[in-house]
């Protein structure tokens, strides 16, 4: 019996100083990388509501919420595999600082020369059923009526916009074939070293001027409302597929 | 080499730990049950794992008005069990201070068969369906965040949803997963006709109702189509537009012309109590459901192709058919006890 207990015991210890050498090894040659999220207008930060911004159409518009999905962040080194982070689903909010800063860790020690992203939420995501997280229903990004999470939106105001409270919303979504949301898109990275246990910071611009710009002009007097996946929505999408752009990086 | 081998070694005992918590945490699961010969379920109860006490929190959820914003109605206002969980006499449900939708409240049973939710299909899984009544201005009214805090300060909940999911927090994963765990299980499989076609005791058709089946096997099961009595698709059965309601069915949801006034195929199980008939329940009495194929279908760019060229049934035909369509009548589903709301608590 005694015998027994001994043997019992020893395994334990044994699995228990398994355990302890796998986190070890796991924690070896990885470091973090710190991501802030800078929204703005163009080169100014955007401040929501109170502050008028000169869209490429020429008028003057208010934004008063802009909020995206940013997920699947991969980091690429030169002649090796992309590092993903795992279940990378990121909700930006430019009224919750929180949120625009998306830490990853156990990144492999490396120089990296790319990083890329989607904005808005994959396909298999949509019809995944009751998510938690940032993929929560609750964080109002969601259409219940036609199931799937909205990409991005803004919410703003123009006086050109003939409407209630000269008001304009894009809410982007739709994650089914030919109204599919999703954009990919990547950055160049200028050698961004990411070091064991160490924290490079990267620092990105979320541009809302893009939304406007190209490929096509939005005038806000004529598109004020895009809230179903459909033709619009794609356009709106495409404008913004280029808002994330690179603003420096720190190395250790 | 070596170092392979532990790393394996690492592996399998991990493996052997999460096992062990496995099979003390989940000592209640139950096995989800698929009647003999019908299709695999569409929905998965591999991601939200089926425990007692997960049913029964779903089901105290379904019948509690704590949903609603002025908790006045749950889902249980309009699902009754005992009418296969529709609004029995009601072509339109009333919400929260009497407003009105714009469908007839839809059966539940046999979800997990479905692949997608709502007369016009817009839910695409069955853990989210709910949001739609619990935030529908003229249902529930309800905003979510609300909701999950009122839970959390409801000590009764907490203690259920520590029962079902080892965590007092309320969230809305889990309060949508506890409701699926109960919507999921409603499941009709054991009326006349289910009988018959185990071959269980001596039960058999009558001469009508035989005559009533193969009228059915001719006429309908193209689209209600056995044994689930629906192909879960979309169709145009040639209904007239209702002027006041608008309602273009999936075209909503698709943005595509080709799906107007195309609404779900609903099942015809234990359709002798679910009356009122069709989305916006527009009539009462089967007969008069038979006598719209027969004489009132409209004709219209969307109309199924079925039913194109008229659909000729004698007055017997009518008459077997109906008497087969209650052989689809599932009492151990209605009269089922499991169903009805906690009374114990």
């Amino acid at each position: 019996m005694n015998f027994r207990i001994n043997i019992a015991n020893r395994i334990v210890f044994f699995i228990l100083f398994l355990f302890a050498i796998e986190f070890f090894s796991a924690q070896n040659n990885s470091g973090t990388l710190k991501i802030k999220i800078h929204p703005v207008f163009n080169q100014t930060q955007l401040i929501l509501s109170d502050h008028g911004y000169i869209n490429t159409h020429g008028d003057s518009v208010y934004i008063d919420d802009f909020k995206f999905y940013l997920c699947k962040l991969c980091l690429k080194k030169e002649g090796a595999n992309s590092f993903c982070e795992v279940e990378s689903y990121h909700l930006v909010d430019a009224e919750d600082s929180v949120t625009q800063t998306i830490v990853i860790k156990n990144i492999p020690e490396g120089t990296y020369s790319n990083f890329s992203f989607n904005i808005g939420v994959d396909s298999l995501k949509n019809v995944s059923g009751a998510l938690t997280g940032d993929l929560d229903p609750i964080k109002g990004m969601y259409w219940a009526w036609n199931t799937g999470y909205i990409a991005a939106r803004i919410i703003g105001h123009s006086k050109v916009c003939k409407t209630l409270h000269n008001e304009f919303e894009f809410h982007i979504g739709g994650y089914l074939s030919p109204y599919n949301s999703l954009r990919k898109n990547s950055i160049k990275l200028d050698d961004l070293k990411i070091v064991s246990s160490k924290t490079t910071v990267l620092e990105l611009y979320a541009d809302v001027a893009e939304w406007f710009k190209t490929p096509v002009t939005i005038d806000v007097s004529k598109t004020n409302s895009v809230v179903l996946p459909n033709k619009q929505a794609m356009i709106m999408a495409n404008n913004y597929s280029d808002m994330i752009k690179f603003k420096k990086s720190i190395n250790p | 080499m070596k170092y392979k081998r532990i790393h394996i070694l690492v592996l399998s005992a991990f493996v052997i730990f999460i096992c062990s918590a496995f099979i003390f945490t989940n000592e209640k699961e139950i096995k989800f049950f698929v009647p003999k010969g019908w299709p695999k379920p569409n929905y998965d109860f591999k991601n939200n794992p089926l425990t007692l006490n997960g049913f029964d929190l779903g089901k105290e959820l379904f019948y509690d008005p704590i949903l609603s914003s002025d908790s006045s109605i749950s889902c249980a206002s309009c699902h009754l069990s005992f009418t296969a969980f529709t609004h029995a006499d009601h072509k339109l449900s009333h919400g929260i201070q009497g407003l009105i939708g714009t469908r007839n409240s839809l059966v539940l049973m046999n979800l997990v068969w479905n692949k997608s939710f709502m007369w016009d299909g817009g839910v695409n899984n069955l853990e989210v369906q709910a949001i739609n009544p619990i935030t529908n201005p003229v249902e529930m009214n309800s905003k979510l965040v609300d909701v999950i805090a009122r839970l959390n300060s409801s000590s009764k909940y907490r203690r259920l949803f520590y029962k079902a999911f080892k965590d007092s927090v309320v969230n809305s994963q889990k309060l949508f997963k506890s409701l699926a765990q109960f919507t999921g299980n409603l499941v009709s499989y054991n009326s006349k006709y289910d009988s018959i076609m185990r071959h269980e005791g001596n039960v058999e058709f009558t001469v009508s109702e035989l005559n009533g089946y193969s009228v059915f096997k001719k006429n309908c099961s193209s689209c209600h189509t056995e044994p689930l009595f629906t192909n879960n698709s979309f169709e145009n059965n040639g209904l007239s537009l209702d002027t006041v309601l608008k309602d273009f069915g999936r075209m909503k949801v698709t943005q595509s012309k080709s799906d107007s006034l195309k609404f779900k195929v609903p099942s015809l199980r234990n359709i002798e109590f679910s009356a009122p008939y069709f989305h916006d329940g527009r009539v009462n009495k089967l007969k008069d459901v038979l006598e719209h194929y027969t004489s009132g279908v409209i004709q219209s760019p969307t109309l199924a192709s079925q039913l194109k060229q008229n659909v000729n049934l004698t007055k017997q035909d009518k008459k077997d058919l109906i008497a087969f369509l209650k052989t689809l009548t599932d009492k151990y589903f209605l009269y089922n006890l499991q169903y009805r709301q906690n009374i114990y608590q």
